[in-house]
């Protein structure tokens, strides 16, 4: 399974968003990395640990799927393991595994035969998952105490095009142009997409706030 | 002839919301001189664009601290499948 193929380049991959703290130094990083290469067992391991919640966390917001998380967290780490000699230090560590993970992602996605990946599913959402064009009609606010629980939980009702847009671009802080390239896409169409998703993300949250607030009322 | 800040209707404005976000400073409309009076003029507008801000900066949070971990034995079956591997050094 060739996952360099999609565009992982170890010079692309920076963080897009200055304000994405994507890479921030971690203790022992380096050593466990260094002793990992050179087929150290307990380095590998170590690299799991520092790095596994990373890994899962992004393979379950991608895939809004536990098992399946789990699943391609474990490929990940498997591909690691085979690729770890590649690494040649021009990019941050955990950048490197960040793509090689979105990539392993991508490529699981593409061989379920979704239409995600090529966004088909975003671009004609069947009428129940497109967001609601109320543009012009006064709806309740959004309270401003949607906290990330809130909206981690409304993301993984995403259907599963719009979240892969979403949450490469507003959370993992990807650039338009590096999603169309993952996505096999126009940026034009990452940009559509990121709006539709957030479009939807509000109306679940209006809906969620509304229903607790009914719910309060009782 | 200096330029005249474009006027807006609220459909065009809905309309070029993806990319008027993608431009804006930060990712911020809000603060954004040239979308005072469209903002001002269109209550709805106002909303629709006050509350993707707060999602998309929310989002943001996201990012940090990761709380969800994998289950305690993928390790251990990450090592199985390392130990199956040929020249493995996990035996």
């Amino acid at each position: 399974m060739e996952v360099q193929g999609y565009g992982m380049t170890q010079t692309k991959s920076t963080p897009a968003a200055g304000h994405f703290k994507r890479n921030p130094p971690i203790a022992g990083e380096a050593d466990a990395l260094e002793r990992a290469k050179n087929g150290d067992p307990d380095a590998f391991s170590k690299l799991y640990a520092l790095h596994k919640r990373r890994v899962y966390t992004l393979c379950l917001r991608m895939l809004g799927n536990v098992s399946e998380a789990e699943d391609m967290t474990q490929e990940a780490f498997l591909h690691l393991y085979r690729k770890l000699g590649s690494f040649r230090g021009e990019s941050a560590f955990s950048t490197w595994l960040h793509r090689l993970t979105v990539n392993l992602v991508l490529m699981h996605l593409r061989k379920k035969g979704l239409q995600l990946v090529s966004l088909e599913e975003t671009i004609n959402p069947s009428e129940e998952d497109a967001p609601k064009r109320d543009f012009g009609s006064r709806d309740p606010r959004l309270s401003g105490s949607v906290e990330r629980v809130a909206l981690e939980r409304a993301v993984s009702t995403l259907p599963p095009g719009y979240r892969l847009v979403f949450v490469l671009h507003d959370v993992e802080g990807y650039e338009h142009n590096e999603i169309a390239g993952m996505l096999e896409c126009s940026t034009g169409n990452s940009k559509s997409q990121l709006h539709k998703a957030r479009l939807k993300l509000r109306e679940i949250l209006r809906q969620n706030d509304q229903a607790a607030t009914l719910q309060e009322a009782k | 002839m200096a330029n005249e800040p474009k006027r807006w209707t609220c459909e065009e404005f809905e309309k070029a919301l993806p990319d008027l976000f993608e431009n804006a400073q930060g990712g911020k409309l809000s603060a954004d001189p040239q979308f005072a009076d469209i903002l001002r003029d269109c209550p709805q507008a106002a909303e629709l664009v006050r509350d993707l801000e707060y999602i998309a900066e929310t989002a943001r949070l996201l990012l940090e601290p990761e709380v969800d971990a994998p289950s305690s034995d993928l390790w251990q079956k990450i090592e199985r499948e390392l130990g199956d591997a040929p020249g493995s050094p996990v035996q």
